[in-house]
């Protein structure tokens, strides 16, 4: 009754990286489960080599696919649910205060699983869409052709599992985030600044102190931000510098993954962040504020974080690689040496600088779009 | 009954509310007057467990407020309160059947229909509350409180945002049904003139209780001055 199944399905940003967790592990576990039997079958040692590396990276592939986006998944829900609760804290509020237990308000944010649920079923019909394709490129060569098997319990693990279990924590922390006084939900929170803070605060030049404000305001804005640079700067350096060892199938599919991720975790972050930020903007530009600062003052914080999630993931890409040639392939004498890939890195560097610049510039003119009249229409 | 004794409130190091000591019998229509920042709000989120004071005793109905925790508060406001606010805060993805079923549920109370007609809104069921008007939304505000049969109706600034023909429409009909059902009403206002459709009058000042007096005749919502 009080969160609106509207609500729980438009979390576009949550279906999306379950969809990718789930694709990506539809087709490695199904690959990994419909090709374990046939380990008995195999004679030549340089096969079995070859069969144990197929099998240890369609492991490693979903566990840390699966792991890492799940995680992200789960902060976003919780991020979503904060937002909610923050942005929906007077009707809430009422509410409680007409005598609903948190328990029975808390109850009603089930349906934040519901786009869990649409992710993942999504990604596993998706998967089971590009199976073939997926088997023809992942079998090697001698072993024949490997029958695809539906597994039930994959569509549990997959699907279900998830799900449910996605929904009971959005449900936990909806009940504790609901443990706040009836008043301050009615009221909002009340900001209770030191004198310091406050002297430090009348020294700096305004628009510098806006930047500062609004990164401090919406602190887990920060980690989406270095997590789309992250995922743009990881998924495409490992996409374009892996061509050596995995096929181009496997390696675009990692490039575009990786590009879908950044943009709609960046989507979302900067949406979040603007439409946060609607009343201040209009009443800056009212007072004559340039778009550029009205621009800086909102979005400018947030660059050295996108940078550092750059760096961030050029590092992982490199380790993440450089770990799975070193185990998993170890056995194996084919595979060739893996060294850092200077000029993907370089490459990478100057299609993220473009894509940021493009971004921010989409978003002034977004920011250009906001009148003090339509802030002052939805109030 | 609410008997509220040497009640306390201190926010920020600074008391709000200083010694209130007050007694409102059942089924009165009492008014908390006063000026802005003169604690009359306060005192009304501490007598209807919205919030708890820090120092005196409130007992309501046989209960006693500062003896309960944030659960038991909760489970008292869902026997015994109703509460109308200047703000409507209604939910907005709600039509104004199911906004009104909100209370309603609380209470297994299958007539709310009759209670959304008694506001005159039996035509607006189906409407969100974007397209209605302050006046309707604020009708509906009063169906919501009144569907969950409270024992005691709390009302902060309920005209605050109404112009003087909706603000006593709105009067008329919480007082009629008041009449009606007998349930006591504890209205905050710092509108004087409402204060003549009150039977008890307390005036507040600076966190304390200035005057206490009863009005011989109330005055209907068309009666009184704006």
């Amino acid at each position: 009754m009080v969160v609106g199944i509207k609500d729980g399905i438009k979390l576009i940003g949550i279906s999306i990286v379950c969809f990718c967790a789930v694709f990506v592990c539809t087709f490695m576990l199904n690959y990994y489960l419909d090709v374990l039997p046939l380990e008995e079958t195999l004679t030549d040692s340089a096969m079995t080599a070859l069969y144990n590396a197929q099998l240890a990276t369609a492991k490693f592939t979903s566990v840390i696919t699966g792991g890492v986006l799940a995680a992200i998944a789960l902060i976003m829900l919780f991020f979503y649910i904060k937002l909610y609760i923050d942005s929906h804290s007077q009707q809430l509020g009422i509410v409680k205060a007409f005598g609903y237990s948190r328990g029975k308000i808390a109850g009603s944010f089930w349906v934040f699983g519901l786009s869990v649920f649409i992710g993942c079923a999504l990604g596993f019909c998706i998967g089971w869409a590009f199976m073939r394709s997926i088997y023809d490129d992942l079998t090697i060569e001698g072993m024949g052709e490997i029958a695809i098997n539906f597994h039930w319990e994959l569509l549990a693990l997959l699907v279900f599992i998830p799900t449910t279990v996605f929904t009971a924590l959005a449900c936990l922390y909806a009940y504790c985030a609901l443990r706040r006084p009836v008043l301050q939900l009615l009221k909002g929170k009340s900001e209770r600044i030191s004198a310091r803070k406050e002297k430090e605060r009348k020294e700096r030049p305004f628009i510098w102190q806006m930047c500062i404000k609004t990164l401090s305001s919406k602190k887990s804005l920060v980690f989406f931000v270095a997590f789309s640079c992250f995922c743009f700067s990881a998924m495409v350096q490992m996409g374009l510098s892996m061509e050596n060892l995995t096929s181009a199938t496997m390696g675009y599919m990692i490039l575009l993954i990786g590009l879908i991720l950044a943009i709609v975790t960046m989507f979302m972050a900067i949406t979040t962040l603007i439409n946060g930020n609607k009343k201040n903007i209009s009443v800056m530009k009212a007072f004559g504020y340039s778009i550029k600062e009205c621009s800086l003052s909102i979005l400018g914080g947030y660059a050295p974080f996108a940078l550092l999630g750059f760096g961030l993931g050029s590092v992982y890409q490199y380790g993440l690689l450089k770990i799975m040639i070193n185990v998993v392939f170890a056995n194996v004498e084919i595979v060739p040496e893996y060294k850092f890939d200077v000029p993907v890195f370089f490459l990478t560097l100057a299609l993220f600088a473009i894509c940021y610049l493009a971004l921010m510039l989409v978003y002034s003119f977004k920011i250009n779009k906001i009148s003090v009249k339509e802030v002052m229409i939805e109030n | 009954m609410i008997k509220a004794e040497n009640v306390v409130k201190t926010y920020n190091s600074q008391e709000v509310l200083k010694g209130i000591s007050l007694e409102i019998y059942d089924g009165e229509f009492v008014v908390i007057l006063g000026a802005s920042g003169s604690g009359k709000s306060t005192l009304l989120s501490i007598l209807s467990g919205l919030e708890k004071a820090d120092g005196g005793h409130i007992e309501c109905n046989g209960v006693c407020l500062d003896a309960l925790k944030d659960d038991q508060l909760t489970a008292f406001r869902k026997e015994q309160i109703g509460f109308i606010f200047q703000q409507y805060y209604l939910l907005s993805h709600l039509n104004v059947e199911d906004n009104v079923k909100l209370g309603a549920n609380l209470a297994n109370n299958k007539d709310y229909r009759q209670i959304i007609e008694a506001v005159g809104l039996k035509d607006k069921l189906k409407s969100k509350p974007s397209a209605l008007s302050g006046g309707e939304q604020q009708r509906v505000c009063i169906a919501r409180a009144l569907a969950k049969n409270p024992k005691i109706l709390f009302l902060d600034e309920p005209t605050g945002a109404l112009d003087e023909v909706t603000g006593r429409e709105v009067l008329d009909y919480i007082s009629k049904l008041q009449k009606e059902r007998g349930f006591t009403v504890v209205m905050v206002t710092h509108n004087v003139n409402i204060a003549d459709m009150a039977e008890k009058v307390v005036k507040m000042n600076s966190g304390k209780i200035v005057e206490i007096y009863q009005n011989s005749a109330r005055k209907s919502a068309y009666e009184i001055g704006w």
